[in-house]
């Protein structure tokens, strides 16, 4: 199906270049060009296939590959199908896409979640703001780069006298003995337990 | 005769107000900025993100196995449900078998969080609307089934019952009886609840023809669940994309008609919610009649590796559509996790619903898609 899908779009859409993911495991895609995202979308929209339903726009960062991936989950109710469509945009360009709102408009906020949490920016979107993050704060939490904020305002986040310190340095003298606390059991990953996973 | 505005001279201006985020109408912590013309609502912005913690990017700190107490988290008053979404999401892409027993014990657990999530409603929708004691009525019913979640898993609201592979405490054969006594008394219950709420004049004159999602707009905006059925679309993932063992089950899917105004209307969503508990007793019964013996738990890794890949698996829960997409690169922790909430969606709805209606009827549009904060901010 996807294959056909990609077809489809390259005879529709001239430097769509349209590629299909064909994927073994989980779910495949269809990559398209970041430059042709609106028309491709409007052609799957308004052509044969329907998708009437833009369910997910979502982001991500791809550090090693130097690229950000914006994916568009979009699905036809009337024909029972769904579709990852993806673009990869360059991590040092300028990252930008344009806005299929006037398509849909629930990416009115599914592209500003994306801005607010990867910075991707979306031309020509009605209202461009952060949306979950206040509106300075400062870097783009999903990034894989991201450092956590230590304060914002006059406020310090995580201040040391509510941390649970005890617990940590409880977890951490405890690690080598096996059962000591379920919290470190269940969570301890070493090379140990991998072996016996791989023996079994 | 010229009005007094005339004869002074003055001039009308919009006033803004916020409502919320502490407003008790607001189900949580939204603020909805309104500019009012007197009474009526001109323009309103809502302002999302005080709840938010970034359980995304949790997630991407955590194994496979840790992620699942983060999902109880977002919507806290469904957590079975969002619990099942993520396990079968990592169960597919692992290629995992999961008993028979234990896919039945999440289908009746599941299908419980959903009578417990509408009665919730139910409650709160009524307060919303100026009466108190059906909230009261509906917390006694919702009272038995956080019982029962208790003895099973031993939390009340937020569970981390359903595993990878299965649930991780069986449930046993006293308690599978009372809840299938529990079923009778609830079915008797709703109807009685329908009649003292449903049918009053008052309620009807409160939410038929208000806020009203037509067909297109519902599509437009990725609306789903209640909200998208009761603007008369014929559309469950249980019945359409079974997952679990839906497919095995004869149950109804239930479509807004506009009985007391027009299709897509407030009330059309309360009643789509109160007919669907009926629906879920459906299941909860032909659930307690397959039950058999056998084990609740899969053969699951003791350190999860899911193979580099991504997919995206949606599941109904009692607000909308919930769906995964999971991006793996083949380690111990998600690469990425990104959650397809449906209240975000539906919040994102009001700025069109809201202009020209009273302020009051604004109270029940935001009650009627029933959003829960938790999820919306995540």
């Amino acid at each position: 199906m996807h294959n056909e899908l990609a077809n489809y779009i390259n005879s529709q859409v001239s430097d769509a270049n349209a590629v299909a993911n064909i994927a073994e495991v989980g779910d495949s895609s269809i990559s398209v060009s970041s430059s042709k995202i609106f028309d491709v979308c409007k052609v799957l929209k308004d052509g044969e296939y329907e998708y009437n339903v833009l369910e997910v726009i979502t982001g991500c960062d791809y550090l090693e590959e130097n690229k950000i991936e914006v994916s568009y989950i979009i699905a036809s109710f009337t024909k029972n199908t769904e579709l990852i469509l993806k673009t990869a945009l360059d991590r040092g360009g300028d990252l930008k896409v344009d806005s299929v709102v006037s398509l849909w408009s629930s990416a009115n906020f599914l592209e500003r979640e994306t801005f607010d949490m990867l910075g991707v920016q979306f031309e020509g979107h009605p209202d461009h703001r952060r949306i979950l993050c206040p509106e300075d704060w400062e870097g783009f939490p999903l990034r894989k780069d991201y450092v956590p904020a230590e304060s914002y305002r006059d406020m310090t986040i995580n201040p040391v006298h509510k941390m649970n310190i005890g617990e940590r340095e409880f977890g951490a003298k405890h690690a080598h003995i096996k059962g000591a606390s379920t919290s470190v059991k269940n969570y301890a990953v070493d090379a140990q337990d991998e072996n016996e996973e791989l023996n079994n | 005769m010229s009005t007094i505005f005339e004869q002074e001279n003055l001039k009308t201006d919009l006033l803004t107000i916020n409502m919320g985020p502490q407003h008790p109408a607001t189900h949580g912590v939204l603020r909805v900025e309104i500019k009012t013309d007197s009474e009526i609502v001109a323009e309103a912005t809502p302002y999302l993100g005080y709840l938010h913690r970034c359980m995304e990017k949790h997630c991407e700190h955590l194994d496979y196995r840790g992620v699942i107490p983060f999902t109880d988290r977002m919507d806290y008053l469904a957590a079975m449900n969002m619990e099942w979404g993520y396990a079968l999401t990592v169960e597919k892409m692992l290629g995992t078998e999961v008993p028979e027993r234990a896919q039945y014990i999440r289908t009746i657990v599941c299908e419980l969080q959903r009578v417990a999530s509408h009665l919730m409603f139910f409650g709160t929708y009524a307060i919303d609307l100026g009466a108190f004691s059906p909230f009261l009525y509906a917390f006694q019913d919702r009272e038995f089934i956080l019982r029962i979640f208790e003895e099973i898993s031993g939390a009340r609201l937020l569970y981390n019952y359903i595993w990878l592979g299965g649930v991780w405490n069986d449930i046993s054969d006293s308690q599978l009886k009372r809840i299938e006594g529990f079923l009778g008394e609830l079915e008797e219950n709703i109807n009685k609840y329908h009649t003292l709420v449903g049918e009053n004049k008052i309620f009807i004159g409160r939410t038929a023809n208000i806020g009203v999602v037509s067909k297109e707009m519902a599509y437009d905006y990725g609306a789903t669940g209640p909200v998208l059925r009761a603007s008369g679309v014929d559309w469950d993932l249980r019945k359409k994309q079974p997952y679990g063992i839906y497919d095995k089950f004869d149950f109804d899917v239930i479509v807004g008609e506009g009985l007391k105004g027009q299709v897509g209307d407030c009330w059309d969503r309360y009643y789509v919610r109160m007919l669907e508990m009926h629906e879920s007793i459906k299941i909860l019964r032909q659930c307690l009649d397959g039950i058999e013996e056998g084990p609740i738990m899969g053969k699951v890794s003791k350190i999860v590796k899911v193979p580099k890949g991504e997919i995206y698996l949606k599941t109904e829960c009692p607000r909308g559509e919930l769906g995964y997409h999971l991006i793996s690169d083949g380690g111990k922790t998600p690469y990425r996790v990104k959650v397809k909430s449906s209240c975000f969606t539906h919040v994102s709805m009001l700025p069109e619903l809201a202009p020209g209606q009273m302020i009051a009827d604004f109270v029940a549009t935001i009650g009627s898609i029933d959003i829960v904060l938790g999820e919306v901010d995540r």
